[in-house]
């Protein structure tokens, strides 16, 4: 599978501020990705400069095999549905849509007039006049009938109650299964999409915590409960994300290479064993001292089990 | 380039008002300069002129500025690259100015086979607009569209990329820089100089010439402006 984008030592730095620190990773064609992280940890800025919208500090970006900025060939095949996307003043939503029409090659009018019915857009209202959710559902008409081979959504869901997101996921998830492309998907709501994301890239502070198969996330983060002792010997492979302590019991949620051996292993210390969600694993990884050093810890774990 | 085609049409999606705010605000100042100098009988000799046809190259500067502050942020969300945008503005303020000049021309000939519509008004063929040669005519019409829409395309620009607070910048280094000239020319006696040089310059470069050039200056530094600008 080749990658879509790829980004080596990716630093955005404003007035006294650092958005973006050294940031390197690739996106695999054909996956919805996950872009995870806390309001102002540089997700926006991330995707700005993907689409050519704002300006790296230093760094190399690649979509599509070349550099975004001005290439009409890279940003006619990309789509970036913001949240904070603002319209002309005199557009109707149907003008709206004739524009994206207009500008995108792989454009589905039929998809987007039924999205239209599905989130009961007024058609004939001014843009300026949508509530907060129907802006949020007419970006995501364009973002989806746009059927761009890129396709960023970030945040697109501000104001949308839970069965209009409930139908977004639904309608990303068929077109996406249909028309396969690579999506980007930056959210909150982790455990939402949590079904829908392939791959995640989790960043806090300008800095990447993860970029790994969602998958393979699932098993490498567990917590465990019973006698603070046991629960001690069995997080003693792995890093401590989070503990809590309550008498002579321990609660503590490690990261680490655990297999199905490690169930076997946490059923003969007595102790109960279940996997984190994705938002557990996001809050823990995020809040955690160990958060910012896991992958560090990680790799030199891996080298004294090679040992 | 035919990403810019895509973009001048683009521009005109909401067609309606595109069109509508200038003429209907041009149509209505009309109507009223017609209403008020028949209502007011004066002798035949009275031929009044007003400034109304200023309303539609007001409009259009409004609408450049527009450009840059609304639609550049919708344009470049939708996937459009900086220079794109900026060819499918130039071809769609050109082709406003052409055809709104044209419109115009034909009203003022209409106005003078009329006899000022009936109530000796000059409206459209105003004085310091009016040359024999029919292609300058016209170029005095058109030139001003585009004159005026590359002044709101630098303003729009410079509030983009430098906010509020680049605009006062501006304005206060334009105030210095005029304002030390006028200085400067007081205090040299360069006046019936400037006067003299002004009055030397032929009709055409008043009205096309200089016009023109400034219009190209604008287009070349807004061009510039506009590729490292941020949404």
């Amino acid at each position: 599978m080749s990658a879509v984008v790829t980004v080596t030592e990716l630093t955005k730095r404003y007035r006294g501020v650092t958005a973006l620190d050294g940031v390197s990773f690739s996106l695999a064609e054909n996956r919805i990705h996950g872009l995870l992280g806390r309001n102002g940890a540089g997700k926006t800025t991330l995707m700005q400069i993907l689409t050519a919208q704002n300006f790296a500090t230093s760094g190399e970006i690649s979509v599509f095999g070349q550099h975004p900025y001005e290439n009409e060939q890279v940003l006619s095949r990309i789509s970036f549905i913001k949240e904070s996307q603002t319209y002309p003043s005199h557009l109707r939503v149907t003008h709206v849509l004739r524009a994206a029409r207009l500008v995108y090659p792989g454009w589905d009018e039929e998809f987007a007039q039924r999205l239209v019915d599905v989130f009961q857009l007024p058609r004939g209202r001014n843009v300026r006049k949508l509530s907060r959710g129907m802006l949020s559902a007419l970006g995501i008409v364009v973002g989806l009938a746009s059927r761009a081979p890129l396709t960023f959504f970030d945040e697109p869901y501000l104001g949308l109650d839970a069965v209009a997101r409930q139908i977004f996921y639904d309608h990303l998830l068929a077109d996406y299964t249909e028309h396969p492309r690579t999506i980007v998907l930056s959210t909150h709501l982790i455990d939402e999409v949590s079904d829908l994301i392939e791959h995640v890239l989790l960043i806090d502070r300008g800095r990447l915590l993860l970029d790994v198969e969602a998958e393979a996330l699932r098993g490498q983060v567990v917590t465990v409960s019973g006698p603070v002792a046991a629960v001690d010997e069995f997080s003693r492979t792995g890093t401590e994300l989070h503990r809590a302590s309550l008498g002579g019991t321990a609660r503590v949620t490690v990261r680490g290479d655990f297999g199905p051996a490690a169930h076997d292993r946490a059923r003969s210390l007595g102790l109960d064993l279940e996997a984190s969600s994705l938002q557990d694993i996001v809050v823990r990884l995020t809040t955690s001292q160990n958060g910012h050093a896991t992958g560090s810890a990680a790799a030199a774990d891996k080298k004294e089990a090679v040992r | 380039m035919n990403r810019a085609f895509t973009v001048a049409r683009l521009q005109f999606v909401g067609w309606r008002s595109v069109v509508g705010w200038p003429w209907g605000i041009l149509a209505l100042s009309f109507l009223i300069n017609v209403a008020l100098f028949s209502a007011m009988n004066e002798a035949d000799d009275f031929e009044p002129s007003t400034g109304g046809l200023m309303s539609i190259y007001v409009v259009m500067f409004v609408a450049s500025v527009n450009a840059i502050t609304q639609d550049f942020p919708f344009a470049l969300g939708l996937g459009v690259s900086r220079r794109s945008f900026y060819l499918g503005n130039v071809l769609h303020f050109a082709g406003q100015a052409i055809s709104y000049a044209a419109v115009l021309y034909l009203l003022a000939v209409i106005e003078e086979a009329t006899d000022g519509w009936g109530v000796n008004l000059t409206f459209f063929g105003l004085p310091f607009l009016m040359v024999d040669n029919p292609v300058l005519r016209f170029l005095g019409f058109a030139l001003p569209f585009l004159l005026l829409g590359f002044i709101g395309i630098a303003i729009g620009l410079v509030f983009k990329r430098w906010g509020i607070n680049g605009l006062l910048m501006l304005s206060t280094v334009a105030l210095a820089g005029i304002g030390g000239l006028v200085v400067l020319a007081t205090w040299q006696g360069w006046w019936s100089a400037i006067g003299g040089w002004f009055a030397d310059q032929p009709g055409w470069a008043m009205l096309v010439g200089w016009p023109a050039l400034l219009t190209l200056l604008l287009a070349g530094l807004s061009y510039l402006t506009i590729r490292r600008a941020t949404p």
